[in-house]
């Protein structure tokens, strides 16, 4: 009886890796996770981590910014030559330097250390949302020199591919299905990283920017996206003022 | 250069000095040799010779004719420079006079019977005597020295000259002296804007005098100090790191338990919780006062955009305050551009809107208002609290104060965000101050407005923004 149903849980199970030098910590959050149909497996360094994370059996990685020998970014920017696996970051709370690095890295999410299990549980399951969403057959989205395939989840701008995350491509197709519009940074958190926005939460601003970087200025002087403060951005039509 | 610089007062000072030593040398040996322009009286050998001089004279024009005489008052003319008159016993002129001064040297002589000696302006001694020759006859003889003696007038040129040459070398002292003085402040100014590596003694070559010991001890210090900054830094690390592992694990245990527990262990758990949290932030604070204060801090230099900065924060502010009946409110927002860190600033302003929501009774409003006036961007957080007694507002920026122990630990607070929030603000070169108005406690935070402050203007990048220019690109 016992023995079945603990199968038919494993079989549920989804499979996370977990990058963190804290034993402990890594052991308590297996515990905890199992209750919730995670599959935690743990590695306690950078290269070791690494190479499990390559392996491609894990459907999200949480990486420990603050690790020995080699640093979380580093695993990161490693990782991302070989792989799209979705990365939730831990950074050490008051470092926005790492958080923004690690987001330009092309890490998913962050979440902010020591966290509530909770919210973590949340940010792995919005993140499993996203990713799970099945390639849309929607019609590709022509504005100006910007063209967006969401069957394949590609970008062109001006003709050249365009490399985006998986949250920076929700967000911009968030964006062109209502150029001109204002969005708020509460729908588009919700929209881009499938959580709602928390106080104090800037990462929608960090893709936002990283966004506007990848894709550049209309002719060279016009931002694409613009902040309206208060409200939230606007995805500008060519020749647009809000 | 001003003149309070030890190199122009050393300069001044050693020149100075030299200028009034040569000036005063030759004052002195001006005035003790024109005190006594009578060569016979000062110098008796000199007398002695002008007596012979007179003497072997008369006896060549005596002996030897006329046409001797006229030779040997060539000689002398070419020689030494000297002019040689004679005169007979009644004044009159056998050989010369070469000036009128000779001339009228000769009369007095011929008239007192004594020798006479006259000082010219041009410096040159006129002196004669009545000779009687050995053959009896009486002659009067005299003479025009061309430079009997010393300079009788201050030398101008030669005291310039010497002032000059002095000041040179006072200038190449007063360098010497001073230029590792300028070294040393070089690598005091960089070691104190946050380069730990500055050093001296490289820059001072081989000297081995007090300034370069000084740089040594300079140096010796510098080391000292980043070692200590350096293990300070470590130390803030692995206490961040230290203090938050229990705490992160603490919080999953927590869950753990809440999961295996019943509802009547609820309440106790949830405070727990709380109690975490509060330890986490008190963690975070102290780690972000003490970063701040070590100078282990470096501050970015971005163009940071105030205005949506603030709205940014009120909007946050206006998540949690709801739910409490209360409401932040902008008065006034002018786009204000200022240079700093982003997430400092936020910080700041942050710590103190939230610390006047904290005081503003359930109803009220937090007046935030933000505006620049000449230079500096002005913030103001109106709260319609309790305020705070006018003998207290300035400690109200210390760690851990409290105007009133219980209301303050019943309101939650660690009594950081505002000393947070203080020393941000000076690290970017602002103040910040506390008043009490008639409704509550203000914050007026001043900020120095980066030189781009003010935004292009709407209606320009309106007219830049063409569709024309878009239809291209």
């Amino acid at each position: 009886m016992l023995g079945q149903s603990s199968a038919k849980i494993r079989e549920k199970m989804i499979p996370i890796l977990i990058i963190d030098d804290d034993v402990e910590l890594t052991k308590l959050l297996e515990e905890y996770l199992q209750g919730e149909q995670f599959e935690l497996t743990a590695a306690h360094d950078g290269p070791g981590g690494l190479e499990k994370a390559l392996s491609n059996t894990y459907s999200v990685v949480v990486l420990d910014v603050m690790l020995p020998g080699m640093s979380g970014l580093d695993v990161l920017k490693q990782l991302r030559q070989k792989s799209s696996a979705p990365v939730l970051m831990l950074t050490a709370r008051g470092s926005e330097l790492d958080r923004i690095l690690g987001l330009e890295l092309g890490a998913d999410d962050y979440l902010a250390k020591p966290f509530n299990p909770r919210e973590l549980v949340a940010r792995l399951r919005a993140i499993l949302r996203r990713t799970n969403n099945a390639p849309s057959a929607a019609a590709p989205i022509h504005i100006a020199d910007l063209e967006l395939h969401p069957e394949s989840r590609s970008v062109t701008c001006g003709g050249k591919p365009v490399t985006l995350t998986g949250a920076e491509f929700d967000l911009l197709y968030t964006f062109l299905r209502s150029p001109g519009k204002i969005i708020s940074r509460e729908d588009l958190t919700q929209a881009a990283l499938g959580r709602p926005m928390s106080p104090m939460d800037r990462s929608i601003d960090v893709h936002v920017s990283n966004l506007r970087r990848k894709l550049g200025t209309y002719d060279g002087n016009h931002e694409r996206i613009k902040a309206i403060r208060g409200s939230g951005y606007i995805y500008l039509l060519p020749g647009e003022q809000p | 250069m001003t003149l309070r610089t030890l190199f122009v007062k050393i300069f001044l000072c050693f020149w100075l000095a030299a200028a009034l030593l040569i000036v005063s040398l030759n004052v002195m040996l001006w005035v003790s040799t024109s005190s006594e322009p009578n060569p016979e009286k000062r110098r008796g050998a000199f007398g002695e010779a002008l007596n012979l001089y007179a003497e072997s004279a008369v006896q060549v024009y005596d002996r030897e004719g006329r046409q001797a005489f006229g030779q040997y008052v060539d000689r002398s003319r070419k020689d030494a420079g000297t002019e040689i008159d004679l005169f007979d016993g009644k004044g009159d002129p056998i050989a010369g006079p070469s000036s009128p001064d000779t001339a009228k040297v000769a009369q007095e002589i011929q008239q007192s019977g004594e020798h006479v000696s006259h000082l010219t302006s041009l410096g040159r001694l006129t002196w004669g005597r009545p000779v009687i020759a050995p053959s009896g006859k009486s002659y009067i003889f005299v003479t025009r020295l061309r430079q009997p003696y010393v300079p009788r007038q201050l030398p101008l040129t030669g005291v310039i000259f010497t002032i000059l040459a002095s000041g040179l070398i006072a200038f190449l002292l007063a360098r010497y002296l001073t230029s590792p003085v300028k070294k040393l402040q070089t690598a005091v100014q960089s070691f104190a804007a946050g380069n730990l590596a500055a050093r001296v003694t490289p820059e001072l070559g081989n000297r081995k005098d007090e300034l370069a010991e000084l740089g040594r001890e300079f140096d010796h210090m510098a080391e000292r100090i980043q070692a200590l900054i350096n293990s300070q830094k470590r130390l803030l690390a692995d206490i961040s790191h230290e203090l938050r592992s229990p705490l992160a694990r603490l919080s999953v245990a927590l869950e753990l338990a809440r999961k295996n527990s019943n509802e009547k262990a609820e309440p106790a758990l949830d405070r727990i919780e709380k109690e975490g949290e509060r330890l986490n932030k008190l963690v975070g604070q102290l780690l972000a006062l003490t970063r701040l204060e070590s100078g282990a801090e470096k501050i970015s230099s971005e163009t940071v955009m105030l205005e949506d900065l603030v709205q940014q924060i009120v909007d946050d502010a206006n998540y949690e305050a709801k739910p409490l009946h209360k409401e932040v409110i902008v008065t006034q927002l002018q786009a204000c551009r200022v240079i700093g860190s982003p997430e400092l600033l936020r910080s700041a302003i942050e710590n103190v809107i939230r610390n006047a929501v904290r005081y503003t009774p359930a109803a009220a409003e937090v007046e935030v208002c933000l505006q620049w006036k000449l230079d500096t961007a002005e913030l103001t957080v109106t709260d319609h609290g309790p305020g705070v007694p006018e003998s207290e507002l300035k400690n109200i920026f210390q760690p851990f104060y409290r105007v009133s122990e219980a209301r303050e630990r019943s309101s939650g607070g660690a009594g950081l965000g505002l000393s947070i929030a203080d020393r941000t603000v000076k690290l970017h070169g602002g103040t910040i101050e506390a008043s009490n108005t008639e409704s509550g406690l203000r914050v007026t935070i001043h900020l120095p407005l980066a030189p781009n402050h003010r935004p292009p203007d709407a209606d320009s990048s309106h007219a830049a923004f063409s569709p024309a220019s878009l239809a291209s690109g």
